[in-house]
């Protein structure tokens, strides 16, 4: 019994090795400090059918940066957690490519109800290039709840270029010297304004839209 | 002495009003221009550049504005450029191209979210100072970076900043669907 | 789609002549209301819209280098607006200030416009020429004091004080206004 003790660790050290595929993508990539856990949380992420493209790219850029093995497991921890969140609002349904932009948007202060209603507002569409617009205009400056709402507010009625060019005029409008709220602020009322027009959001009015006088 | 007060803000936002203007400028613009010679810049004038002074005066905000590339899409417009073609019809992937002006560089690649991060897969081509490649993207955001020669790990001015948790800054580029 | 300004820029200047229509696009409609709002009447604006975008074509060139393509283009578009007025003061023979504010006054409201645009404009062409520019660069066009020196070739302290008499001058022409 006692001389069994120590074996039995090991045993259970190799079977959990061969139960766990290994990405191959990390090999001669990630340090080695890392591998194990990382590619525990890929297991594990297949498991409850997360995609695990995202994490892969966590991983490999944390090892392309240089980073140390807690930062680079951390990293990709951080990353699942988000995804999840994500997968919550977005639902089962939604694509790898919404929910990583999902988790930017996450990441730079949307809450998952947001989320959520981002969804509903959208009712089909795709909402990679919404989400993502959401955590640019937070890279831009703009406050997130601020953009958010402008996000939500534009939802039923934008598509994806509506949102890409409503997402470079408030970036142009700041690097003309203008504060991301105030440039946000007024986009959104442009863009709000014209939203039953001809006009799409965000690309100033047509001379129909701007016979719509708005009230003094 | 402020800008603050809001009392003129009911004036302000009427005279933010779009301005009710003929619809046919562009095109009045452009047979005009029809007539005139190009004004294109060839290599002497862009190695020029680079060691011109700034023709205009510079408050030290301004310099610091610069030098931390803060402003990209104004300050670095001669900079850097990414651009994103239109969307081929079938397929949903977009030819995305990735600039970088770096006329001293021995290489330059881009690594991101859409190549592993590996730093042989997307080399950069030079023509003169200016390094290009063109990348086919699926509907998505990707986060990505420069690098040159091998080592210095260099943001897109011109591209929106993304977060990063490695210590070493990283652009962004969102590649639509088509009308999805 | 999605390119930026420096990266049309480029375009053009290597020689795809017909991408200048999307950076005039781009900045006809900000432009055409600093115009409209500056001068007082739509014909006079769009002249100096015309006028604006032709002449940034033509040196295209010298705009690698400064800020960007939107503050340079602004630049000129200011510059074209102090033209005008001072032309038409030349060939009318009365003062700039008065000028401008027979100009605006000549405007027929066009359907749906209310007394109180009317009393807006009124009051913005009262203003002295420097003061009306630096309003509307800052107020309406939402423009920083550094980007406005680029724009205007006028101090940041000047600005600020030329804004903060219009913004006086304009509240007392609107008291009634204001008050409401």
């Amino acid at each position: 019994m006692i001389r069994l003790r120590p074996i039995v660790p090991l045993l259970l050290l190799v079977v959990a090795s061969a139960a766990q595929a290994q990405e191959p993508r990390l090999a001669g990539r990630v340090p080695e400090a890392a591998r194990a856990q990382v590619d525990a949380i890929l297991g594990a992420a297949r498991n409850r059918g997360l995609p695990i493209e995202p994490l892969v790219d966590r991983a490999l850029e944390g090892a392309a940066k240089g980073a140390a093995p807690g930062m680079i497991v951390a990293a990709v921890t951080r990353l699942r957690d988000e995804l999840i969140l994500v997968r919550e609002a977005f639902g089962n349904g939604a694509s790898t490519a919404e929910l990583t932009a999902g988790a930017s948007a996450l990441r730079a202060g949307a809450t998952g109800a947001a989320l959520s209603r981002l969804r509903v507002s959208r009712s089909g569409r795709a909402l990679t290039v919404a989400a993502a617009v959401m955590a640019d205009l937070v890279a831009a400056g703009v406050p997130a709840d601020t953009a958010v709402g402008a996000v939500l507010a534009l939802a039923s009625d934008a598509d994806d270029t509506d949102y890409l060019t409503f997402r470079r005029n408030v970036q142009r409008d700041i690097a003309l010297g203008a504060s991301p709220s105030a440039a946000l602020a007024i986009r959104i009322r442009a863009a709000v304004s014209n939203a039953d027009g001809t006009a799409s959001p965000g690309t100033g009015s047509t001379a129909q839209g701007a016979e719509r006088k708005r009230k003094p | 002495m402020t800008d603050q007060d809001d009392s003129l803000d009911p004036i302000i936002d009427i005279l933010r009003e779009p301005a009710e203007l003929r619809s046919d400028l562009t095109e009045r613009v452009m047979s005009a221009i029809e007539r005139e010679p190009s004004p294109t810049v060839g290599e002497p004038s862009r190695v020029r550049w680079w060691r011109r002074e700034w023709s205009i005066r510079l408050t030290p905000l301004h310099a610091l504005g610069i030098a931390a590339g803060l402003v990209g899409l104004v300050l670095a417009a001669r900079l850097t450029g990414r651009t994103d073609a239109p969307t081929v019809p079938s397929g949903a992937r977009t030819m995305t191209q990735f600039v970088l002006i770096a006329p001293g560089a021995a290489s330059v690649t881009v690594v991101g979210d859409f190549n592993d991060w590996s730093m042989s897969a997307t080399p950069l081509e030079r023509a003169g100072g200016v390094w290009s490649v063109a990348v086919p993207l699926g509907p998505g955001r990707y986060r990505y970076a420069f690098v040159v020669n091998g080592a210095i790990w260099q943001p897109d001015p011109e591209a929106p900043a993304a977060d990063d948790e490695f210590g070493r800054a990283n652009s962004v580029v969102t590649v639509g669907g088509k009308g999805t | 789609m999605d390119e930026t300004d420096g990266v049309l820029l480029r375009r053009v200047l290597s020689g795809e002549t017909p991408v200048y229509a999307q950076l005039v696009n781009r900045y006809r409609e900000r432009l055409g209301r600093y115009a409209l709002r500056m001068l007082g009447n739509r014909e006079d604006a769009e002249d100096a819209l015309q006028d604006t975008f032709i002449r940034a074509y033509r040196s295209l060139s010298r705009c690698e280098g400064t800020h960007g393509f939107g503050p340079w283009v602004f630049g000129i578009l200011v510059n074209r607006c102090r033209t005008h007025a001072a032309k038409r003061a030349r060939t009318q023979g009365v003062m700039v200030r008065n000028d401008v504010a027979l100009a605006a006054a000549a405007v027929a409201p066009s359907e749906g416009r209310d007394a109180l645009r009317d009393a807006i404009y009124w009051a913005l062409a009262q203003l002295p020429a420097e003061q009306r520019e630096a309003f509307l660069l800052k107020h309406v066009e939402d423009l920083s004091y550094e980007v406005m020196e680029t724009v205007t070739g006028v101090r940041p302290a000047t600005l600020r004080m030329r804004v903060f008499r219009a913004r006086d001058e304009l509240r007392k022409l609107l008291a009634e206004t204001v008050r409401d």
